[in-house]
C-alpha cells in the first residue's frame, strides 16, 4: 500500500476431499488471481506432478485488496509443502513472480518487503536471485537468492546449502534518466546570473523558474543541475529507492539509488502522471522526482490544473493520493526547475528580433500560471539571448567558467552546514525532518535567520518597494540563508539580502 | 447625445481647416474648448520596445506636465502608453478611436479609457453607436489625431507603421512633425529614421517640442524641465568619493547604455553574486530600475 506494507498470510489447503480444483480467495485483483496459471505451469516444469486435488489458497487478511504477482512463490512453496512433504520454515519470507519454466522474474518492491520483514522480526527472507541485491540493502535479515522452483525445492528439502546474499553498490544504481554531467558548467558561456542561482538552487533545495527567449540556453541550464547537485545521504538514498523499488524502476541485479534523480516530464502529462492516482494509486513523477529534480520544460504550455495540483506537495513534501480503492501518501520533496518564454512568440525583450505579440496575448499567456504557483517558485531568472560565437572567442572569459564539480563542492559544505543546522529537530520529533534551507517553515526562519538590524533594514525597505508579498518576504529570508550558508557566514549579512533580492519574482508589463 | 458639428463655435478650428474634417464629432468626456488649444499629437508602433516606453514615458510626463493636451489613437504600445505618461503627469489628454464611440478598442483597455474620462480628457470620434473598427477607419482616424494637433511626435515606428500616416497627414495639413531616434539598428527606428531624413524636428528632450509651442502657438509655461543627466540620487552616487566604488562604475556603465546583469559581470570580471547584491542596493536606492533583463538608470 503506498510505501506501507502490510504483512499477508498466505494459507494453501490440498484436500483430498472435492473435485480437483485451484482457487484463491481473500480479495485478490487480476494479477494475483492469474498466479493460479503461472504456479501450475511452473511447478509441472519443475518436475513435479501438480496434485490433481482441490487447493484453496487464502490470503489473510481476507478484506484487503491484493494486487501484484510477488504471491506465486508463496503459493508455489505451499503447495509443493504438501505434495513432497516438507516442512516450511518458520520465520520466513516468500517472495517473488513465477516464469512458466520454474524460474524466478527479477520483482518489483523487494526493498519494502525486506525493509517490512525486518520490522516485523522475521529471519529468513527467499527472493528471486536478480531482486536479492535489493533485499539485501537491509541489513539484519538473511537475504537468500532463489534462481528457479527446482532450486527452491532443493533448498527446502535440504539437499544445496544458500549462500546469504552479500549487498554490493551496482553501477546500475542510476536512476534512469538522470542525466548526470550531460552539460558541465563550464560548458555554459555567459549566463553568469543564471548559474548563480543555479548555484544556490542545488545548495538550499530551492524551486527556480528560468524565464528566456528560445535558444537563450534555459534547457541546457537546467540539464546542467545534476552535475551541481550533492550526492543522496544515506537516509536519502533509502528514500529514493524505496519509491523506486515499488515503481519496479530499479533494475535486475540493481542496488541502492546515489544519484538525485532527475524527471522531465512533457506538457502533456495528465495530472495522475504527474501527482500519482490511478485506480490503484501509483506514485507519479512528483514522488519519481523525490530528494531530486523535477522539470518542467515550457512551465507555460503545461495544463492549468495540471499544474495546479502541484501547489500542495510543493509545500509539504508529500501527497496523499484518496481514491475509493484506498488512501496513499507518497513522499515529494523534490526541486522544481521550470523554464518558460518571456511571451508566446518567445522574443519579448529580444535584443534582435522583434517581439510579435499584443499585450493581450502577452497577458493571456502569463496568467496560464497562477500566482500562488509563482509565489512557490523561490528563484526567478532571466536568462537573456546571448551570442555564444562572439563570448566563445573572448579567451578571457575562460578563466572564470568553473567547472560542475568545484560548484558541486561548495553545494555539498553548504548542505552539510544545513543538515547540523537542523539536526537538533530531528530529537524533538522524528517526523519533521529537514534536510535545506528551502523546508523550513515560518517558525524555523524566525529560529535560524537571524538578521542584523541593517540587514532587516535592507529587507523592510525592498518589502515596500518592491511590492513583495508575504511568502516572498520569507523566501527571501531563505535564500539569503542559502547565500551566506554557500558562504560558510554565519550571520545573514546586508550583501546576502541585496543578492537575494536579485531573483524576486518580476512583473510583467503588460496591460 | 454628445455631438458637435462642424459648423459649431466649439468645433475645433485646427481640425475645421482641413479638406475633409468630419461633419460631426461624436465624444465622451467634458467638452472644454481649452483642452483644444495646444495640442501635441504623439503616435508610434504598437510593438514598442522597452526604449520606446522610457522615452515616451519621459518625453509625455514632462510636455503634460507643462499643459500641452496630448492627442493620440487609443492603440495599444506606443499610444496608450503617451495616454498614460500624460495622466499620470496629471495633464489632458484625447483619444481618437477608429471605432464608434460607444465601442471600446481594444477592449481590455477599459481602465485606461475611463482614467482619460475621469481626468477632464474626451474620447473623440467621427463615427456613431457601435460601429467595430475596419482596416480603412484606422487611417480615417489617423487624419483626425493630425488635424487637431500643432505639431505630431513620432516616437518608434517599423518601415510601415501607421503612425507614418499620421505624420504624413501632418506634413499635409502644414503641421510640425518631430520624430524621437532611436537606434539605427532597431526594427522600430526605420520609419522614424525616414522621417528625420526627410526633414522632420529631432527631439532629444522635451525641451524641443516645448520651444516650438512657445514660438509657434502663444504657448506659455513657467514649467522648468529637469535635466536628463539623471535623478538626484544617481548624481550623489555618481559624486561621492574620488575612487569609484564597483557601485559608480556599474552607474557609469548603465548611462552609456542599459546592461544586462551577465555583461556587467563579464566587463568588470566580477562574479554574479556581487554584481546582483551591487544592483539591489541600486534598485533600492531608486538609481536603476530593472525592465526586461536590462538595467536603466533612472
Amino acid at each position: 500500500m503506498g510505501l506501507e506494507s502490510i504483512g499477508i498470510d498466505v494459507e494453501v489447503n490440498v484436500a483430498n476431499r472435492g473435485l480437483p480444483g485451484f482457487d484463491i480467495v481473500g480479495l485478490p485483483a487480476q494479477s494475483v488471481d492469474e498466479s493460479k496459471e503461472r504456479v501450475r505451469t511452473a511447478i509441472s516444469n519443475s518436475h513435479v506432478e501438480f496434485p490433481q486435488k482441490k487447493i484453496t489458497v487464502n490470503l489473510a487478511p481476507a478484506d484487503v485488496p491484493k494486487e501484484g504477482s510477488f504471491y506465486d512463490l508463496p503459493i508455489a512453496v505451499g503447495i509443493l509443502g504438501s505434495v513432497l512433504q516438507f516442512e516450511i520454515p518458520k520465520k520466513s519470507l516468500f517472495f517473488g513472480e513465477l516464469s512458466l519454466d520454474g524460474s524466478l522474474r527479477h520483482t518489483r518492491g523487494t526493498l519494502l518487503l525486506a525493509l517490512f520483514a525486518k520490522e516485523a522480526g522475521f529471519e529468513k527472507l527467499y527472493v528471486p536471485a536478480e531482486s536479492a541485491n535489493e533485499a539485501a540493502i537491509v541489513q539484519g535479515v538473511a537475504v537468500y537468492p532463489i534462481e528457479n522452483l527446482e532450486h527452491m525445492i532443493a533448498v527446502l528439502l535440504g539437499k544445496v546449502r544458500l549462500a546469504l546474499a552479500v549487498y554490493k553498490e551496482t553501477a546500475l544504481s542510476e536512476v534512469e534518466g538522470a542525466p548526470l554531467g550531460e552539460f558541465d558548467m563550464a560548458e555554459i558561456l555567459g549566463q553568469e546570473m543564471a548559474k548563480r542561482a543555479m548555484e544556490i538552487a542545488a545548495a538550499g533545495g530551492h524551486n527556480i523558474l528560468f524565464t528566456g527567449s528560445p535558444g537563450a540556453g534555459k534547457t541546457m541550464l537546467a540539464r546542467a543541475l545534476p552535475g551541481v547537485l550533492p550526492l543522496l545521504s544515506e537516509e536519502e538514498s533509502l528514500e529514493v529507492s524505496k519509491v523506486y523499488s515499488v515503481a519496479g524502476y530499479i533494475p535486475p541485479g540493481g542496488s541502492l539509488i546515489r544519484v538525485r534523480p532527475f524527471r522531465s516530464p512533457h506538457h502533456t502529462i495528465s495530472q495522475i502522471g504527474l501527482c500519482g492516482g490511478g485506480t490503484k494509486p501509483q506514485p507519479g513523477e512528483i514522488t519519481l522526482a523525490h530528494r531530486g529534480v523535477l522539470f518542467l520544460d515550457e512551465f507555460n504550455e503545461f495544463p492549468r490544473s495540471v499544474l495546479e495540483a502541484l501547489r500542495q506537495p510543493v509545500e509539504d513534501g508529500r501527497i496523499t493520493i484518496s481514491r475509493s480503492r484506498g488512501r496513499v501518501t507518497y513522499p515529494s520533496r523534490f526541486m522544481l526547475v521550470a523554464s518558460a518564454n518571456p511571451c508566446p512568440c518567445g522574443f519579448l525583450n529580444h535584443p534582435k528580433k522583434a517581439c510579435k505579440c499584443t499585450p493581450r496575448e502577452i497577458h493571456q499567456y502569463h496568467k496560464r500560471v497562477s500566482g500562488p504557483i509563482l509565489d512557490r517558485i523561490d528563484l526567478h531568472i532571466d536568462t537573456p539571448d546571448v551570442d555564444v560565437q562572439e563570448l566563445a572567442q573572448d579567451a578571457s572569459l575562460k578563466r572564470f567558467l568553473e567547472s560542475s564539480i568545484v560548484i558541486q563542492q561548495r553545494v555539498t559544505e553548504a548542505r552539510k552546514i544545513q543538515e547540523e543546522r537542523f539536526v537538533s529537530l530531528r530529537e524533538v520529533s522524528r517526523r519533521e525532518t529537514i534536510h535545506t534551507n528551502t523546508e523550513m517553515k515560518n517558525a524555523h526562519i524566525k529560529k535560524y535567520c537571524a538578521l542584523s538590524r541593517e540587514a532587516e533594514g535592507i529587507l523592510l525597505r525592498a518589502a515596500q518597494g518592491f511590492q513583495l508579498s508575504a511568502r516572498s518576504y520569507y523566501k527571501v529570508i531563505k535564500i539569503a540563508r542559502t547565500i551566506a550558508d554557500l558562504e560558510g557566514a554565519d550571520r545573514i549579512a546586508p550583501g546576502h539580502i541585496a543578492e537575494a533580492l536579485q531573483y524576486r519574482p518580476k512583473a510583467y508589463g503588460a496591460t | 447625445m454628445n455631438q458637435i458639428i462642424k459648423e459649431d463655435s466649439r468645433y475645433p478650428s485646427l481640425l475645421r481647416e482641413i479638406s475633409d474634417a468630419p461633419k460631426i464629432l461624436y465624444y465622451k468626456g467634458n467638452w472644454n474648448p481649452e483642452l483644444f488649444e495646444h495640442c501635441l499629437a504623439v503616435v508610434g508602433t504598437r510593438r514598442m520596445t522597452s526604449y520606446g516606453r522610457r522615452v515616451t514615458e519621459q518625453l509625455v510626463g514632462q510636455i503634460a506636465a507643462a499643459g500641452v493636451t496630448i492627442v493620440s489613437g487609443f492603440m495599444y504600445g506606443i499610444d496608450a502608453t503617451a495616454h498614460k505618461a500624460a495622466l499620470n503627469a496629471g495633464g489632458k489628454t484625447i483619444a481618437v478611436m477608429p471605432c464608434g464611440i460607444d465601442v471600446i478598442h481594444p477592449e481590455y483597455q477599459k481602465d485606461l479609457y475611463n482614467e482619460i474620462l475621469a481626468n477632464g480628457g474626451v474620447i473623440l470620434s467621427e463615427y456613431e453607436g457601435t460601429f467595430l473598427p475596419t482596416l480603412w477607419s484606422y487611417p480615417k482616424r489617423n487624419r483626425i489625431v493630425a488635424g487637431l494637433c500643432q505639431a505630431a511626435m513620432v516616437v518608434e515606428a517599423g518601415e510601415n507603421s501607421g503612425s507614418l500616416i499620421t505624420a504624413n497627414f501632418a506634413k499635409k495639413f502644414g503641421r510640425k512633425v518631430f520624430a524621437v531616434p532611436g537606434q539605427i539598428t532597431s526594427t522600430m527606428s526605420q520609419g522614424t529614421m525616414q522621417l528625420l531624413q526627410e526633414g522632420a524636428g529631432v527631439v532629444t528632450s522635451a525641451k524641443d517640442i516645448l520651444d516650438y509651442f512657445r514660438q509657434n502657438s502663444g504657448f506659455f509655461s513657467s514649467l522648468s524641465l529637469a535635466s536628463k543627466a539623471g535623478s538626484p540620487t544617481t548624481k550623489k552616487i555618481l559624486n561621492s568619493g574620488s575612487n569609484p566604488t564597483l557601485e559608480q562604475k556599474i552607474l557609469e556603465q548603465l548611462r552609456a547604455e542599459p546592461k544586462e546583469a551577465d555583461e556587467l559581470a563579464r566587463l568588470f570580471e566580477t562574479s554574479a553574486a556581487q554584481i546582483g547584491s551591487v544592483l539591489s542596493f541600486l534598485e533600492l536606492s531608486g538609481a536603476v530600475v530593472k525592465e526586461g533583463s536590462k538595467y536603466y538608470v533612472s
